[in-house]
């Protein structure tokens, strides 16, 4: 059986209309690899029905390392501060990899 | 005029839109399917663009449609900087910025109802008004972007720089950027593709495409305004989003002005009655797709809550209820 590996699960809420932004963002950090689900809610930017195209929100999903997290974090938090929509967290996760782990792999 | 009103409000499409609001509003559990909601939007704009080519194909393009298209690039341009130059004095800059491109944008669903309305009093209106509509949609966003990035500057000289210059997340948006996102929206481009191969299809294509661009149509428009209603309701009900009281104000009587105003062009430039009522309504429409869209992208510092509920949950409803007939019935008035 492949070894089990620790990494880190993090979960961005935002705008459809920013997926792409943040995707960008992801890629300068050279991570390619997300999940995207499309979502409904409400906050404080009012009501997401999910109904038309300017009111959908996105969950995006990515598994990364938590060097490679740390980064992240700090990019969300800019776009934050410009005042972006952005919602993120983040959990330990166990994976069962779908490579076997190389020595010296960044994520 | 009241005549007028009461028969628009019988119309089976808007008193679909009533019934969607009473439910939202009764916060029911009716639901229609989010695919289901978003493929009624691009099926509108495919039938828009589809019909607005083919009267473009056969009508082609008179003195007449250009000092149309003339007035309502004019009427895009007026609006969103007026709008600005008011509400900036009142209101969050950056706010002010976003409504000033949201109403200076316009509302396509408003527009093909004003169609319909149109076509059912026997109205005859230009396929240019469709192209009139596409190039409004842009010239608001641009200066919007303008406007936000003068005051972004603006504040950053009077704030001690804290941004990397080398850091490309505090990068601002180009201009380049943000023309490309409004011109590559979706449905942006499936309106304007829909518009070009209703035109080179011609009246063979029409008549081909009009078990889908005529006979559904009404229905298909009766269920999107059923869908918008419940929109509207929920806004509504939800009540998230503070809505200061001029942008309040803002939302119900600059409709009617901007209507005014672009009547008065087009009685002065010598457009029929039909053209008339589109150019108002246009100019007194906002955007509650494409804008809101491009605005969280560009204008990230202003509440999507504001100009999002104001243009769907204001003045969308008002033009459908109330704008519609009012604008018919005062051009029904000057122009006979």
């Amino acid at each position: 059986m492949r070894e089990i590996e620790e990494k880190k699960l993090l979960t961005i809420i935002t705008p459809g209309e920013l997926q792409r932004m943040v995707v960008e963002q992801l890629k300068k950090r050279g991570i390619g690899g997300y999940t995207v689900v499309s979502a409904s809610g409400a906050g404080t930017s009012g009501l997401q029905s999910g109904m038309l195209i300017s009111d959908s929100s996105v969950i995006l999903y990515i598994i990364m390392s938590e060097e490679r997290l740390q980064k992240v974090l700090v990019d969300m938090d800019k776009l934050m501060s410009r005042g972006y929509r952005v919602k993120a967290f983040y959990q330990d996760i166990s994976i069962l990899p779908r490579k076997k782990a190389r020595t010296g792999g960044k994520s | 005029m009241l005549g007028s009103a009461a028969a628009n409000l019988i119309d089976p499409a808007v008193l679909f839109f009533v019934l969607g609001a009473a439910i939202g509003l009764l916060r029911s559990n009716l639901e229609i399917p989010p695919a289901i909601a978003k493929f009624l939007t691009l099926y509108l704009l495919m039938a828009l663009g589809l019909k607005g080519g083919a009267a473009l194909a056969s009508g082609g393009l008179p003195a007449e449609g250009i000092l149309a298209i003339i007035a309502a690039i004019a009427m895009a341009g007026f609006v969103p900087a007026y709008a600005f130059y008011f509400l900036s004095r009142r209101i969050d800059p950056f706010d002010s910025a976003a409504v000033a491109a949201t109403y200076g944008s316009i509302s396509a669903v408003t527009f093909i109802t004003t169609q319909q309305f149109l076509s059912v009093k026997g109205v005859e209106f230009g396929g240019y008004m469709t192209v009139a509509m596409v190039l409004m949609e842009t010239p608001a966003i641009l200066m919007a972007v303008v406007l936000a990035t003068a005051v972004r500057a603006r504040q950053a000289a009077l704030e001690v720089a804290v941004d990397d210059p080398n850091d490309d997340v505090f990068q601002p948006l180009s201009i380049r950027e943000v023309l490309q996102e409004a011109l590559t929206d979706g449905a942006q481009l499936l309106l304007i593709g829909s518009l070009v191969i209703g035109y080179l299809a011609g009246q063979d294509g029409k008549v081909e495409m009009s078990p889908f661009t005529a006979d559904i149509f009404k229905g298909m428009l009766a269920f999107f305004l059923l869908e918008m209603g419940l929109l509207v309701g929920r806004q509504i009900s939800e009540g998230r989003a503070k809505i200061d009281k001029e942008l309040f104000l803002f939302a119900f009587l600059s409709p009617p002005i901007n209507a005014a105003i672009a009547l008065a062009l087009a009685y002065l430039i010598g457009l029929q009655v039909g053209d008339a009522v589109l150019l108002a309504v246009l100019s007194s429409s906002a955007s509650y797709i494409v804008v809101p869209a491009v605005a969280r992208y560009a204008i990230p510092e202003a509440r999507p809550g504001v100009y999002f509920t104001m243009a769907l949950g204001m003045t969308f409803p008002f033009n459908i209820l109330v704008g519609i007939p009012l604008y018919y019935a005062v051009a029904q008035s000057v122009w006979t």
